[in-house]
């Protein structure tokens, strides 16, 4: 199954080159079809008007649900899939445990709870960054917590931090959903309120992919810049102290890094789960836990995947669609239970 | 057959001075005064709970003493960065396997990282290191074997590779030998002697006394939490001591250069 080795970087390239061709012909189709129909020309002529240098003229209607509907949401997908993969690799590195992700772990609540906060409030209408800043908030706080309640002498047992994300992520519903349910009087934003919660890129704009753009960067650097440091923590905390790996600064910024790109994902998509479980995980049966590979392979798989899943959610049921998020949580949710199912057996095929 | 082609570089002395560490309100080791001289193969032994873990991980720096210091080469080792630490020093905790499906070869590069550039990761001068240390501990064979399917003897030995691969002067190893069979534990031991032959400090923790008496310049023996003896096997290892500490009944075996030991239970009945 697995396709890249110690010395071989080889099956690292052809991977990355097929989830290029994925990306780009996924995102081609959610650029060429839609609701209208629209000529390819005509979607090339807009793509030219605003790519290349040069004035050209088009009709204003076609260049604006090619341009400002169709083109920020698949670019908003593909960054909302990235961050959140990247994300979840991250965490399961960070626990050692290949069952954490921003979903599984509350920290997408938790980023959700921020979110919310700020748009009930009226924040989110502020300064640009507002939601982000809040959602970004909420999912380093909620992080912080499952780590300090699942966490023991630098070790997390898959149990404790499943109990400990359950809870939290009862607890932060819960405070969503009365925080939505205090602006019920004004129905309309509520309604919008709900709706984001439910996980989708639906009617984003190039304004979202400057919501997303800061924190994906910053937290991508980081993700970077820590990559090795993970690969010693995989082997605990003693080996990697020993082998010279500054254990409290590398977990502090991966901390840092999940948080922040969960939640400026969050902040501009809502809920989208699994992701950051289902992506990590295949990434690394197929290239090996080696972050350096692993971590910029989890970034682009996520980006197609969900730009994949919300050309399913736009189609299924066409004219209507579906939430992105309930598309990925039908993928993922069995996928989650065959690995929990999978990790019991080798736990008791261990004693 | 497992032998080494090292530099010959010295290795620097360590040293715990009145060392003594407590968690959760239990000393675990205290007045610690221990020297690891340069090219010495010393072995650690003592009961259960003893203390011989702790003791590694002090003189690693990967815990911080509670109380005295541990010095590097004349020099307090927890003021040194990490990475330079670990450059000088390497620890091996006692074996777990691993969940993570590395290579050998990535696994055994993780031993690269003090050396690594954060930029440009590992050189062509570290993958020829690597090839080396593969080959010294016979497991170049098994590069491209994932260490999850490994057995505990090639695990052990593809630990002590990574070891090697931070071209460390000392060298601690907690229980190398716990999962090895006969010949492949004698192997590692001829494998300690030859390094510590070229310059390198080799500190190990075992439970066969005869092995350490026959393998060690020097004998340190630990019993709850403290240091009770250390020194030559011959001046340390005697019957008297082995009944206090390891409350065991031990017979010199005659014909031996090294105090060779045939050990029965203390008390035990003549039926």
């Amino acid at each position: 199954m697995r396709i890249a080795f110690g010395g071989n970087q080889a099956g690292f390239w052809w991977y990355m080159a097929a989830g290029a061709v994925l990306l780009l012909a996924f995102a081609g189709i959610g650029l060429f079809r839609g609701a209208v129909p629209i000529d390819e020309g005509d979607v090339l002529a807009v793509l030219a008007r605003h790519l290349l240098p040069g004035e050209r003229a088009a009709d204003p209607s076609v260049d604006t649900i090619v341009w400002s509907l169709r083109a920020p949401r698949v670019v908003v997908a593909a960054m909302v899939g990235g961050c959140l993969a990247l994300a979840g690799a991250q965490m399961q590195g960070l626990f050692r445990n290949p069952l954490a992700s921003p979903g599984i772990v509350g920290t997408s609540t938790g980023a959700a709870a921020g979110a919310v906060f700020a748009l009930t409030f009226g924040l989110a209408g502020t300064f640009l960054l507002a939601a982000p800043l809040f959602a970004v908030a909420g999912a380093l706080l909620s992080l912080l917590i499952v780590t300090r309640i699942a966490t023991r002498d630098g070790y997390t047992p898959v149990t404790t931090l499943l109990l400990a994300g359950v809870a939290l992520n009862a607890l932060l519903a819960a405070f969503n959903s009365w925080l939505i349910a205090r602006s019920w009087e004004q129905y309309e934003a509520a309604r919008r309120i709900a709706y984001w919660m439910m996980g989708g890129v639906t009617d984003r704009g190039w304004v979202h992919v400057g919501m997303v753009l800061p924190g994906m960067v910053i937290g991508c650097a980081i993700a970077v810049w820590f990559a090795r440091d993970l690969d010693l923590l995989l082997e605990g905390e003693e080996v990697a102290a020993s082998l010279g790996v500054d254990i409290e600064k590398t977990k502090r910024a991966v901390l840092w890094s999940a948080a922040i790109l969960t939640g400026s994902a969050v902040a501009v998509s809502g809920v989208v789960g699994f992701v950051g479980l289902v992506v990590p995980h295949l990434v690394r049966l197929l290239l090996g836990p080696v972050h350096r590979r692993l971590l910029p392979a989890a970034f682009l798989t996520g980006a197609w995947f969900v730009v994949g899943a919300d050309l399913l959610a736009r189609t299924l049921v066409a004219p209507e669609e579906v939430f992105l998020g309930v598309v990925t949580a039908f993928v993922g949710a069995p996928f989650f239970l065959f690995l929990l199912v999978r990790h019991e057996s080798e736990v008791a095929a261990s004693r | 057959m497992m032998e080494t082609r090292g530099s010959a570089r010295r290795a620097p002395r360590l040293e715990l001075v009145d060392g003594g560490v407590e968690r959760r309100g239990r000393w675990l080791l205290r007045d610690v005064d221990l020297t690891i001289e340069p090219a010495m193969l010393t072995s650690v032994v003592g009961p259960n709970g003893a203390g011989k873990s702790t003791l590694l991980r002090l003189l690693s720096g990967t815990w911080r003493l509670t109380e005295g210091k541990a010095l590097l080469g004349g020099f307090d080792l927890s003021a040194l960065p990490r990475r330079q630490a670990a450059r000088r020093v390497a620890y091996v905790p006692q074996t777990v396997r691993p969940t993570f499906e590395f290579t050998v070869r990535e696994f055994v590069t993780l031993g690269r990282y003090p050396h690594e550039s954060r930029l440009f990761g590992t050189r062509s001068a570290d993958r020829g290191w690597i090839d080396r240390c593969l080959d010294d501990t016979d497991v170049l064979a098994l590069a491209e074997r994932r260490v999850t399917t490994l057995s505990g003897g090639e695990l052990q030995r593809v630990l002590m590779a990574r070891c090697l691969a931070t071209e460390a002067e000392v060298l601690l190893l907690d229980e190398p030998t716990s999962n090895l069979d006969l010949a492949h534990g004698l192997d590692l031991l001829g494998l300690a002697r030859n390094l510590v032959d070229e310059g390198r400090s080799v500190v190990l923790v075992l439970h066969d006394l005869n092995a350490a008496a026959r393998f060690a310049d020097r004998v340190a023996v630990l019993d709850g939490g403290a240091l009770i003896a250390e020194g030559p096997p011959a001046e340390v290892l005697n019957p008297d001591l082995l009944r206090r500490v390891f409350r065991v009944e031990a017979v010199p075996l005659e014909g031996s250069a090294a105090p060779v030991f045939d050990f029965e239970p203390l008390g035990a009945r003549v039926l």
